[in-house]
């Protein structure tokens, strides 16, 4: 953890730059959040520029300088109770199952010998190396085969296995002290009561990382489950938004794509700002004392 | 209580054979999901895909597929076929596309690291502010930069009117596209990048510093000689990943031009799912993915050498 301990010329030089990089990072979300609540009669042209909270219109009148109209229309287009609970349902299904499957296979990987460990964990890092995109036909005829397709497993099923995650916790677990394991074994403790009680607490950053990273990729995705599913009822919230897009028509609906887009993403934004207090606690305390 | 204790040698004696078979087979138990999740989802489709490419689908639905060795490979490469005509200036655009968007965004997800793993005011908000774009969907994130580039009622051209300079039709602009569509993926990725730098530069212990502060070592004689070789590993993660996004990072195209104007946006992945409805394509398809999928395998070998062998050369 770098600090510094006095305030110099170089320290102000960076908070300057940390305010001027967020700032860039943060106009398209502003820009849309704007942008969403424009009346549809007032559209951004030449003579407005989007920030401009009153403006007359040709013939003098003032408008309005924002509306709920965008919401209201985006809202009667999909039916987004059920894709918000289909989201959710594919989300938490998803890790649920991987914090399995990844603190088994990263505690063997980071500290078990058996024969034909380095290969194993080759043939699954593949997985980093093929881009899934590719594989989407082939496993839709696996979904078929299987007799999952248009349910809720089939959109989870190809993640339960993840080469990053696995990854991940066996960088984790091999930074923790290999002391603390024999010490637990010692005292009769078994294999389950050592990943709970000592691998576990010591790589919550890590674990805590991979979560984020998983329900953001997962609740974003979009291909897989729009050529796996066919049910509104089984259909996730991006599905719901690209609907959007195949009803609108390109060039003025902006307010309404922009509404449709805030209403996907802000549930996991409002997620993310109330678990980045445990997130930032959990990675800088180790540094920060 | 005595029996008992008596008993307990002989009873560890008989358990010790299946006990020491259960120890040998339990690291196979334990990575038995995963192992079986990728061999289905991953390697076996993968397997059927390089078979497919090596035939030409059945004209009729029942028919059997003929074998035609590599030529859906050289059609690819040939000016005269239908997908072939095309296929060079999507692949460039492919490269181009990934080594732009991993080249920048990683070095700017390094550096927002290092500028947030500072004692600053309201660290929060500006963590979040640079890690919200990955949260969002791509699809979601494209449409925002739609809007941004839409050439008479976009945000940066309303922006330049208004100040006097020349707007440009970003999106169709054959010239503007690709950058346009690059620019949105480091917008996207850099602050996903920064995360893991994140944890890696906090897996750093503190005395470490102290000890080089005491030898008079500046800010950037640390970066350079602790901070940037401690982070090698996670820096070869990131690199991983970073390229494996950039080759799969397709779904934006449908709000950011669609391939057009003239392939000059368009990538490899998107170009397969343009032509994945049609039968006559199926072999060149999954040549198509195989190329694909081997560039991804270079290019991560690649780095994980170059990576390994340099941490071999410190020693």
């Amino acid at each position: 953890m770098q600090i510094y301990r006095r305030r110099n010329g170089w320290s102000i030089a960076a908070d300057a730059l940390t305010v001027l990089i967020s700032v860039i990072w943060l106009l398209p979300l502003i820009a849309s959040v704007f942008m969403s609540l424009r009346p549809a009669s007032r559209p951004l042209s030449q003579d407005t520029l989007l920030w401009a909270l009153t403006a007359a219109d040709e013939r003098g009148i003032f408008l309005p300088w924002f509306t709920l109209e965008n919401y209201e229309r985006a809202l009667l287009i999909a039916p987004w109770g059920s894709h918000y609970l289909s989201s959710i349902i594919f989300v938490v299904g998803t890790l649920v199952v991987q914090w399995f499957t990844v603190t088994f296979a990263g505690y063997a990987f980071a500290r078990m010998r058996f024969v034909g460990r380095d290969l194993l964990l080759y043939l699954i890092l593949l997985q980093l190396m093929i881009p899934a995109g590719v594989l989407l036909v082939q496993n839709f005829a696996t979904i078929r085969q299987l007799g999952l397709y248009d349910t809720h497993i089939a959109m989870m099923i190809p993640y339960w296995a993840s080469a990053f995650g696995t990854l991940l916790m066996r960088q984790a677990f091999r930074e923790v002290p290999i002391e603390l394991e024999e010490a637990a074994r010692i005292d009769g403790a078994n294999l389950f009561q050592i990943l709970w009680r000592v691998y576990i607490p010591l790589s919550i950053p890590s674990l805590l990382a991979f979560s984020i990273v998983s329900v953001s990729s997962h609740w974003n995705e979009l291909l897989w489950p729009l050529i796996i599913t066919r049910s509104p009822e089984v259909r996730p919230l991006t599905v719901g938004l690209n609907q959007l897009f195949t009803t609108s028509d390109t060039g003025a609906a902006y307010g309404l794509l922009m509404a449709g887009t805030l209403m996907v993403i802000s549930p996991l934004i409002v997620l993310f700002v109330l678990f980045q207090k445990q997130f930032i606690n959990s990675f800088a305390s180790s540094g920060l004392k | 209580m005595a029996t008992k204790a008596a008993a307990l040698p002989q009873l560890v004696d008989n358990t010790s054979i299946l006990t020491r078979l259960f120890r040998a087979l339990l690291p196979y138990l334990l990575i038995a999901p995963t192992l079986l999740g990728v061999f289905t989802f991953t390697l076996l489709p993968a397997v059927r895909t390089v078979h497919d490419s090596l035939y030409q689908p059945p004209r009729m639905a029942r028919g059997e597929p003929t074998f035609v060795g590599l030529e859906n490979y050289a059609s690819l490469f040939n000016p005269q076929h239908h997908l072939g005509a095309r296929f060079g200036q999507i692949l460039g655009n492919t490269l181009a596309f990934s080594l732009a968007t991993v080249g920048v965004s990683v070095p700017i997800g390094l550096g927002m690291a290092l500028l947030l793993n500072r004692r600053i005011r309201a660290m929060g908000f500006w963590r979040f502010a640079v890690f919200y774009p990955s949260l969002l969907p791509l699809i979601g994130a494209a449409s925002i930069w739609a809007f941004l580039y839409a050439d008479t009622v976009g945000l940066i051209n309303t922006t330049l009117r208004a100040l006097g300079l020349p707007t440009n039709n970003w999106l169709g602009n054959p010239n503007t596209v690709l950058a346009s569509i690059i620019t949105v993926d480091i917008w996207k990725q850099s602050g996903y990048h920064m995360l893991f730098f994140l944890a890696g530069l906090q897996a750093i212990p503190q005395d470490l510093y102290e000890a080089a502060e005491l030898d008079g070592a500046s800010y950037w004689q640390q970066l350079t000689a602790l901070t940037l070789p401690l982070l090698r590993r996670t820096l070869l993660f990131v690199l991983v990943v970073a390229l494996t996004f950039s080759f799969q990072t397709v779904e934006q195209l449908g709000a950011l031009g669609m391939g057009k104007p003239a392939d000059r946006g368009n990538l490899l992945l998107y170009f397969i799912f343009q032509n994945i409805g049609e039968r006559r394509n199926w072999g060149y398809i999954n040549a198509m993915s195989v190329i694909l999928a081997g560039m991804l395998l270079v290019f991560t070998v690649t780095n994980f050498f170059l990576l390994e062998r340099g941490r071999e050369d410190e020693r």
